[in-house]
């Protein structure tokens, strides 16, 4: 009896890694076309346009708000434990290191993930279940240049203006929560910030940036495209992404930030 | 003409069609028939390469078409124009929209020609006045002419249509098998039709295949379906519908 519950216990697991070894050779293609496909751009324009508007202006909102929440809450709780070492006056340097290298692009890259990469997966999943892409197939068009290839191109370009006013939010907002809050004026908080500032430390924040679209693109559009099961499969592979990708940019961000402060 | 030999295909340990044969003659029509989950549309989609069988090959016009890679597929589809069951429309974009698409993204055409085309199909449909609606706001009958529209906008020589009859009423039912039969008699285009509807086979269609437990229990004329002394098809022939 034991014997045979272990036995279907080792071949369920069995089962489970190859499924998931052709899952990840399955997207690891998917991604190598949807790289390769970027030639085809000036075809596709319109899309990239739409998509551009889609992660970009329409994002602004959620990443002003929570960067301002981020940034306030962080000159708050900094100040607080800079005080009682009589160290305030580091807050406007603590702060800007924490948001240009981590928060900034962590925030926004998490914000994106649940915006972009949900509507991403939902988009594409039920275009799939709706058999769209069979479709687009069916009548020679590549699916992957049609539809993914311009949603990843538009992160990669608008995810870097992105940062920068997810940076630049967080600090004016902690600035102003140092001089209301804390008492701090605003010369010694902006002093502390820029000529401490050095140029490592914009590579480690603005090279997330690109990282991150590339792993919320590809990873909502491929579950997208595995979507099966009707619409709960949609829901299914939506959460999947989201899921997945704000897994892969808490540690993409790691290795970004380890790799360059160790590196350069 | 479209020949499928010993045909397997499987999904991880479940066998979906073992070793079919199939012929689709050009101007012809062919139904194949069989319950539902039985692996009708599967034989569609294997036709048009989107997805590839296990074991045996599939001949469109003499090319195997089991080795050819994605791109190298595309030509050939444009041969063959298909119905989907939910009829696939782009649900962001309007009909001419619709049925423009495909010639805007694989044809050099001017946008005059283009747009000659497209009102060609609408005309076909009878959609005229209905250009910029989208899909969402049509009929089913209306959309699965839409549907069946874009399916010829390459001029191919062959239709396939998945379940063409399925979710209508059936005055739109009775539509849609005409416009097929006129396809066939007017146009001289061949198709094969995925069915679960014995009715509809028996209107439209010159051959039937009847699939059955992942294998072909019945290939030959339609009128000698009623010969046959499989219970299975007898049971199909009394019920009408299928249903498992």
């Amino acid at each position: 009896m034991a014997r045979s519950v272990i036995g279907t216990l080792l071949t369920n697991a069995n089962l489970s890694m190859k499924e998931f070894f052709l899952t990840m050779q399955e997207f690891f293609l998917f991604s190598v076309r949807a790289f390769i496909t970027i030639p085809k751009i000036k075809r596709y324009w319109r899309d990239f346009l739409d998509q551009a508007k889609i992660a970009g202006a329409d994002s602004l909102p959620i990443v002003l708000v929570s960067s301002i929440s981020i940034g306030a809450l962080l000159a708050v709780e900094v100040g607080n434990l800079l005080e009682d070492f009589g160290a305030k006056t580091m807050l406007g340097r603590s702060t800007a290191l924490s948001i240009i290298r981590e928060l900034g692009p962590l925030i926004m890259g998490l914000m994106l993930s649940a915006r972009y990469g949900s509507r991403n997966g939902a988009e594409l999943g039920a275009m799939k279940i709706s058999e769209q892409i069979d479709a687009l197939r069916a009548f020679g068009t590549d699916p992957v240049a049609k539809l993914v290839m311009p949603r990843l191109m538009a992160a990669l370009i608008v995810f870097i203006p992105l940062t920068a006013i997810a940076d630049f939010s967080g600090l004016y907002s902690a600035a102003l929560l140092a001089e209301h809050y804390h008492k701090i004026d605003p010369g010694i908080f902006w002093n502390a910030v820029f000529p401490r500032l050095v140029f490592k430390d914009f590579v480690v924040g603005f090279l997330k940036a690109p990282v991150f679209a590339i792993i919320i693109t590809l990873v909502s559009c491929f579950n997208g495209f595995i979507a099966q099961g009707g619409t709960a499969g949609v829901g299914r592979s939506t959460i999947k992404g989201i899921v997945v990708s704000s897994g892969l940019i808490l540690v993409a961000n790691f290795y970004v930030s380890k790799l360059v402060l160790e590196n350069m | 003409m479209i020949e499928l030999q010993d045909v397997t295909l499987r999904y991880g340990n479940r066998e979906i069609l073992d070793k079919i044969s199939l012929t689709i003659e050009d101007n012809k029509i062919k139904a194949v028939v069989g319950p539902s989950g039985v692996g009708k549309s599967t034989i569609l989609k294997l036709i048009l390469g989107l997805i590839k069988p296990n074991n045996g090959r599939i001949l469109i016009d003499g090319v195997d078409i089991t080795p050819l890679k994605e791109a190298q597929l595309y030509p050939i589809r444009r041969k063959m124009g298909i119905v989907f069951q939910g009829n696939a429309l782009f649900d962001s974009m309007s009909i001419s929209e619709n049925l423009g698409f495909f010639l805007r993204e694989n044809l050099n055409l001017s946008e005059e020609e283009t747009e000659r085309k497209v009102q060609e199909q609408i005309v076909f449909a009878g959609l005229e006045g209905y250009e910029d609606e989208l899909p969402e706001n049509l009929s089913g009958g209306m959309k699965k002419r839409v549907a069946i529209g874009r399916a010829l906008i390459f001029n191919p020589s062959m239709i396939l249509f998945d379940e063409p009859t399925a979710g209508l009423d059936p005055v739109s039912s009775k539509k849609i098998l005409a416009l097929i039969s006129s396809l066939r008699h007017k146009n001289n285009l061949g198709a094969a039709i995925v069915t679960h509807i014995i009715d509809d086979v028996l209107q439209v269609a010159d051959n039937v295949a009847v699939l059955y437990k992942g294998g072909i229990i019945f290939d030959d004329e339609t009128g000698k379906l009623h010969d046959s002394t499989h219970p299975f098809i007898q049971s199909i022939l009394s019920d009408k519908i299928l249903e498992q």
